[in-house]
């Protein structure tokens, strides 16, 4: 029998909310899929689209970028800039007919760990019928 | 209509009188029916001046060369640097003032209106006059061209060998200039963002066709990165870690020198070329369309870029090269961005 | 061995030789290059000049020399990876790029062997298409030693007579490739090779541009290495690399590590084209460039192919294709940087 398809997704997590939210999940023991690698930043708005690329060019099958809401970044703008930057990158990925629906942005905060779990859970539901991502996949042989 | 004689006057006061160091501008080297671009410090030699519609080049690249030669000058000359400019090459200048990359006393500019219709393409020109040699083109009455051959002269209609970018110009007379010359009438583009809308209308599937296609012909020759005067980076992160590591280099250092991208012109390493470079143009790109020009093998650079022209207007009310004074498009943000595809 | 095909039957010839990769030049969206002729039924060989020239197919823009891989922790295994070098035969090949494939030949294959563009260049037949006119405004191969007839680097040469092609064979692989089109080649008459004899001066004669009086360049190079001629030359030049990456002659190339995995160490050794154009390409570890500016590189283009290949190969090491003219977006003009070069201090 085939195994299932598991997506990998690099999710990119501002230090002082989502990545803060993630770690109440865990605390709280709420169960979510395994499919995520978290890579902690700063800040949303320090996430490069070069990071974004980089993810998929490596394989990632799903991108996450997760920062405070507006008005509660820890360094005061940050989000806003990531706000714009991220809906460029977003754009721009489904310009060149990428499946929008594997590069996701979203708010959580440090007190949403329930949310968290959600988004992850949301994300993977919608990745597993894509498939495994190999459009910008840099491939291992010519 | 812009009168050469203006042109050639102007630089030649501006030579004389040890206003500026040199001037970049177009001449038409002999025997060839297409111009080029040319330095010139004497002021004798302003005759070589020319302005016709093979002026498609964007002189404000050679700003960067300028910079880095003054870098490197132990005592460089303050005076600034006489640059002809159009249109589109004058929202360059806006965005190098924007970056604080020049400053306005830098630069001189003697501005020239494209007037009623643009530059030409020239690929379009041969083609249209399959083999026949071109001699000269000049700007014809009624926003036509007129093309001269070895049988003579005829009158061609803009619109089959204008340049595309000029069908979507929002700016065919400079919004900054030292000197202007020509007719000062703006003309109004209905769809300046035609170029995406039509890779925007297709299907998903057969948009990722398009661009696997196009940039499959990617011999990653960069030409389209030198050619830009926005590419302007010391250090591209498109390369391999050039800079030397030595004992001095910090550890932050070490860390920004990733290797994001492999040589090899393969499928993946092309579009992350070609994605990066079109992103870090976002609210840059004047579409002065150099990087399609200067493309070998044909890849319409043009629809990359302009998406993201579109994307800063539309969703950000950002109008790209036209106020010096305006902050970069993302160091800036207005409380009612769209955020809608945020969970 | 001379005979006569007739144009009508070049799809034949095609289809007869479908055990062979075939490249040809085809239009895709108004740019002519080489590529692979999957639909011979309805190829017709076209009279012009590609824009990636034929060195592509011998010595492609990326391949793949070996693979290393760390193995039970501290093994570190490497597999060599000989190239994919199926028989090939490519067709509408200018002479200017059969000459230019004898350059790098002497280059890939002189002194040194290098197997993977010689396991390619040993598999790859080159059929060549004279120049009845001269296929760009910019072409000079008479001026470098070439012409638009020459038979150098190929295996036959093919002159449009009208309706038929005059074809000389002129190495075994160029016999075989003929003896396997059969009967769709016939004797030439006597009047076809007339034909020929009329078209070789013909040919020569419609050549627009020249580079003349040029045997005293190499030597007077040597003592140009200071001239402030290079600055003037470089001024516009946006170092984008077209001329290099276009010219049949042009050979330089970049080695990288793609690196797929770093525990356990899985990657490849990579060669992929490169130009001395790009300011990085003479950087060295310590930081220092010896080439940090675009004079020293257009002074180094135009020695390498003026004054250093003649001393080492006897040949300019360029073929007059008139690509790097034609390409350049700002128009430098490699006859005139060498007309001047040739001038200067008189």
């Amino acid at each position: 029998m085939a195994e299932e398809f598991e997506p990998r997704i690099v999710a990119f997590l501002c230090k002082w909310c989502s990545s803060a939210g993630s770690d109440l999940a865990g605390v709280s023991r709420m169960e979510y899929p395994a499919n995520v690698t978290p890579i902690q930043v700063m800040c949303s708005g320090s996430v490069s689209p070069l990071y974004i690329f980089s993810s998929f060019n490596r394989g990632a099958d799903g991108v996450l970028v997760s920062g405070c809401h507006p008005g509660d970044c820890h360094y005061i703008k940050g989000n806003y800039y990531a706000r714009r930057k991220l809906a460029l990158t977003k754009n721009l990925l489904a310009y060149m007919g990428f499946e929008p629906a594997r590069f996701q942005i979203s708010w959580v905060s440090a007190a949403e760990g329930q949310k968290y779990t959600q988004i992850i859970k949301d994300f993977v539901r919608e990745l597993k019928p894509l498939g495994p991502q190999t459009k910008l996949r840099r491939n291992g042989s010519w | 209509m812009v009168k050469i004689e203006d042109l050639r006057a102007e630089a030649q006061r501006l030579l004389k009188g040890g206003t500026v160091k040199y001037i970049i501008g177009y001449e038409r080297p002999a025997g060839s029916w297409k111009a080029n671009p040319v330095f010139l410090k004497n002021p004798e030699e302003t005759d070589r001046l020319v302005w016709d519609p093979t002026c498609y080049h964007n002189l404000v690249r050679f700003l960067i060369d300028e910079k880095r030669r003054k870098a490197k000058s132990k005592e460089p000359d303050p005076r600034p640097v006489g640059v002809v400019v159009k249109g589109c090459d004058s929202r360059a200048v806006v965005v190098l003032l924007q970056e604080k990359f020049i400053s306005r006393l830098d630069v001189y500019l003697i501005g020239v209106s494209c007037e009623a219709s643009g530059v030409i393409d020239e690929r379009k020109l041969e083609r249209k006059l399959a083999g026949k040699k071109v001699r000269g083109v000049a700007f014809g009455p009624a926003g036509s061209f007129t093309v001269t051959t070895d049988d003579g002269t005829v009158e061609v209609p803009a619109a089959e060998v204008l340049a595309d970018r000029c069908r979507d110009c929002i700016a065919n007379v400079p919004v900054v200039s030292d000197h202007l010359l020509g007719d000062k009438t703006k003309r109004t583009v209905a769809k300046p963002f035609q170029a995406a809308e039509k890779v925007e209308a297709m299907a998903p599937d057969a948009r990722w066709s398009f661009w696997e296609e196009q940039l499959g012909k990617c011999i990653r020759c960069y030409a389209c990165r030198s050619a830009c005067p926005m590419c302007y980076c010391d250090e591209c992160v498109a390369d391999s870690i050039c800079y030397a590591v030595t004992p001095d280099t910090t550890a932050e250092e070490k860390a920004q020198k990733i290797k994001w991208v492999e040589r090899s012109p393969v499928d993946s390493e092309n579009f992350f070329y070609h994605f990066v470079r079109a992103i870090h143009l976002a609210g840059r790109c004047i579409d002065c369309g150099e990087c399609e020009r200067a493309c070998p093998v044909g890849i319409p650079l043009r629809l990359l870029n302009k998406k993201l022209e579109k994307d800063a207007k539309e969703l950000f009310g950002y109008d790209v090269g036209l106020d010096a004074d305006q902050p970069a498009l993302i160091s800036c943000f207005r409380d009612d961005d769209p955020g809608d595809f945020i969970r | 061995m001379d005979k006569i095909l007739a144009k009508k039957d070049f799809p034949q010839w095609l289809k007869k030789l479908r055990a062979y990769r075939l490249f040809a030049p085809r239009l895709i969206e108004e740019v002519w290059n080489y590529e692979v002729v999957d639909d011979p039924d309805h190829y017709v060989l076209p009279d012009v000049q590609t824009v990636v020239p034929v060195k592509k197919v011998v010595f492609p823009a990326r391949e793949c020399f070996f693979e290393f891989e760390e193995t039970d922790g501290t093994t570190l295994t490497l597999t060599e990876r000989r190239p994919d070098a199926p028989a090939t035969v490519v067709f509408g090949v200018r002479p200017c790029e059969g000459k230019a494939l004898t350059l790098t030949d002497s280059v890939f294959g002189g002194t040194f062997d290098d197997p993977y563009y010689g396991e390619r260049r040993k598999a790859t037949a080159i059929v060549g298409l004279a120049c009845n006119t001269p296929p760009s405004s910019d072409c000079f191969c008479l001026s470098v030693g070439g012409a638009p007839h020459s038979t150098e680097g190929l295996d036959i040469l093919l002159t449009d007579l009208g309706e038929t092609y005059y074809a000389q064979a002129l190495t075994e692989t160029g016999k075989k490739l003929i003896n396997e089109g059969g009967a769709l080649f016939s004797e030439p008459k006597a009047e076809d090779r007339k034909t020929v004899e009329r078209l070789r001066p013909e040919s020569e004669r419609r050549l627009t541009r020249r580079l003349e009086n040029i045997k005293n360049v190499p030597a007077k190079l040597k003592g140009m290495f200071d001239a402030p001629l290079w600055d003037e030359e470089s001024l516009s030049c946006l170092r984008c690399g077209i001329c290099t990456y276009l010219c049949p002659t042009c050979h330089c190339f970049d080695m990288n590590d793609e690196v797929e995995s770093t525990v356990p160490l899985r990657g490849k050794k990579v060669r992929t084209w490169d130009t001395c154009q790009f300011p990085d390409f003479t950087m060295h570890s310590s930081g220092h460039n010896p080439r940090p500016d675009k004079a020293a590189r257009l002074r180094q283009r135009i020695n390498h192919k003026f004054q250093y290949f003649v001393e080492i190969w006897k040949d300019y090491q360029c073929t007059g294709c008139g690509r790097c003219i034609a390409l350049c977006p700002v128009g430098i003009d490699i006859i005139k940087v060498v007309e001047k070069v040739r001038d200067y201090g008189s």
